[in-house]
């Protein structure tokens, strides 16, 4: 077995484009993923005192309907796998639309599917971890926001947030790295992302040892950027 | 005098339990009550009831004008004329101490930083903190970290403050401070005060009246002096020999 330095320099540019691609989906997805993260992550605490006063009126009823559909999302996507999660956003949605919508023309690029994947896998991961971080804060601090006057949403944005936020960072760069990772799985729907480059380059040279061995090495670099991104969040954050 | 605080008829359950049975209480302005009591007798319940941290079960609250259960979206109302102090301090823990004073004055009162500020800066003063206003809470010793939650109480403007157990927490040479801050702020602002604390000597020479309370129920009442001395339930009689030994 010999091993070609060559090899690796003259793929370089295909996996830089594909590696472009996996921060392109990976970023977006991330983002998206967060709002949908704190949306259903708190919506999942709708109405409980975690976050103050209980409802009355008609909150009752909407809060309890916010929980039931927040708890759905969440374990339904953390139920089924992301591969099918993927498969079915990109095969079977547009199947669905244009059946119920009579759409003849519509159909899904494979990158808006990927994105979209991404978003709302993460979302329900990351729900998990804001309704943690959330639950954890001290009953005593919101009580005492409370005994203040304040509305609601002052609590959540001044006292429960900042204070539920430090305890997010390490759980949050962890689905971030899983996050980035998973990209790898559209290879089956065929986005042009760093694994599906690797596959492609490898199909025409057969080297199989030097190509993943780079891809490997760039996944890393990526994931080490993410790491310490949010490494550098969390030093900048005033210690208590 | 009328009254600024109103319970009529009052009960809380947590789910099936009643903890206070048919309370009437009534707090008139600039009166300051103590209210003692064994552990689990629903001191806590009771205060807590005024500013609605707990919901009441059954009965009607009225603080100031406006009526619970009536009212109930009018609760921040009452809870900006109603200050509260906990055993536990609970200051924000990611302010400075004058960012936790001015925190009331802002946000719940809507005033800008450059007029929050120097109310905030005024009240560490007078309890004696100046010089910590930049300090986290984290930095400062109990007997500090009360001192600038009572500041943060105050500092929304508030017509009655509720202290819960406020010294409990204290190593004992801390409690003096925080007892003679609360002893300022009766005398001198004349506020209206409703305190759960065990210190009988700040009891008596502060509260205009004691209430002993006992399984979620007004047991006796009075002026502390007299309610010390000359106890009528066997309940009270114990109790303050248990209190004066410690
Ligand atoms: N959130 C709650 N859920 C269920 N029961 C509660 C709750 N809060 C208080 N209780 C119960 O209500 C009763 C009264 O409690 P409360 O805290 O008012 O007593 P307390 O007089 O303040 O006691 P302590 O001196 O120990 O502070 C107790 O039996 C307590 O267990
Ligand atoms: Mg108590």
């Amino acid at each position: 077995m010999d091993f070609e330095f060559s090899v690796i320099v003259e793929s370089l540019p295909m996996l830089f484009e594909g590696a472009k691609l996996t921060w392109v989906i990976t970023l977006a997805g991330i983002g998206g993923g967060m709002v949908i993260g704190i949306l259903a992550g708190l919506g999942r605490i709708a109405g409980t005192p975690y976050l103050g006063d209980e409802p009355h009126g008609i909150f009752i009823p909407v809060s309890v309907l916010t929980r039931y559909l927040s708890a759905g999302f969440v374990e339904g996507i953390r139920g089924t796998p992301i591969i099918v999660q993927a498969m079915f956003l990109y095969f079977a949605f547009p199947m669905l639309v244009r059946a119920l919508f009579t759409i003849d023309q519509f159909r899904m690029e494979a990158l808006t599917a990927a994105v979209i994947t991404i978003m709302i896998n993460a979302g329900a991961y990351i729900a998990e971890i804001v309704r943690g971080s959330v639950i954890s804060v001290h009953k005593g601090l919101i009580e005492a926001g409370l005994s203040l006057g304040i509305s609601r949403f002052q609590l959540i944005a001044h006292v429960i947030g900042p204070i539920a936020i430090r305890r997010m960072i390490p759980p949050l760069g962890n689905q971030f790295i899983i996050s980035l990772k998973d990209t790898s799985l559209f290879i089956v729907i065929g986005v042009g992302e760093l694994t599906r480059q690797g596959q492609e380059i490898m199909a025409s040279n057969f080297r199989a040892l030097e190509i993943w061995l780079t891809v490997a090495i760039i996944y890393l670099l990526m994931t080490s950027v993410l790491a310490m991104t949010l490494r550098h969040f969390e030093r900048k954050m005033k210690i208590f | 005098m009328s009254n600024i605080i109103e319970m009529k008829n009052i009960c809380k359950s947590f789910g099936r339990t009643e903890v206070l049975h048919n309370i009437d209480f009534a707090v008139a302005e600039g009166e300051v009550v103590v209210i003692i009591g064994p552990s689990g007798s629903g001191k806590s319940t009771l205060i807590r009831c005024i500013n609605c941290l707990e919901m009441i079960s059954s009965g009607e609250l009225i603080v100031d004008t406006i009526r619970i259960p009536a009212e109930q979206s009018r609760i921040r109302q009452i809870r900006l004329e109603v200050g509260m102090v906990f055993q536990q301090f609970n200051l924000f823990p990611h302010m400075s101490a004058l960012e936790n004073v001015a925190f009331g004055p802002r946000k719940a009162r809507g005033m800008k930083v450059s007029e929050a500020e120097p109310v905030a800066l005024d009240l560490l003063d007078k309890v004696g903190l100046a010089d910590f206003k930049d300090k986290l809470p984290g930095q400062l010793s109990g007997g500090q970290q009360q001192r600038v939650a009572i500041a943060r109480a105050l500092a929304v403007n508030p017509r009655v403050m509720l202290f819960d157990e406020p010294t409990s927490a204290l190593d004992p040479e801390m409690i003096g401070e925080v007892l003679d801050v609360m002893k300022n702020i009766a005398k001198d602002s004349g506020m209206t005060m409703v305190v759960v604390t065990h210190e009988m000597g700040f009891a008596s020479q502060v509260g205009d009246r004691l209430i002993f309370m006992d399984d979620g129920r007004i047991i006796e009442e009075g002026k502390p002096g007299e309610v010390m001395k000359n106890p009528t339930s066997d309940r009270l009689k114990d109790f303050l020999s248990h209190v004066k030994h410690h």
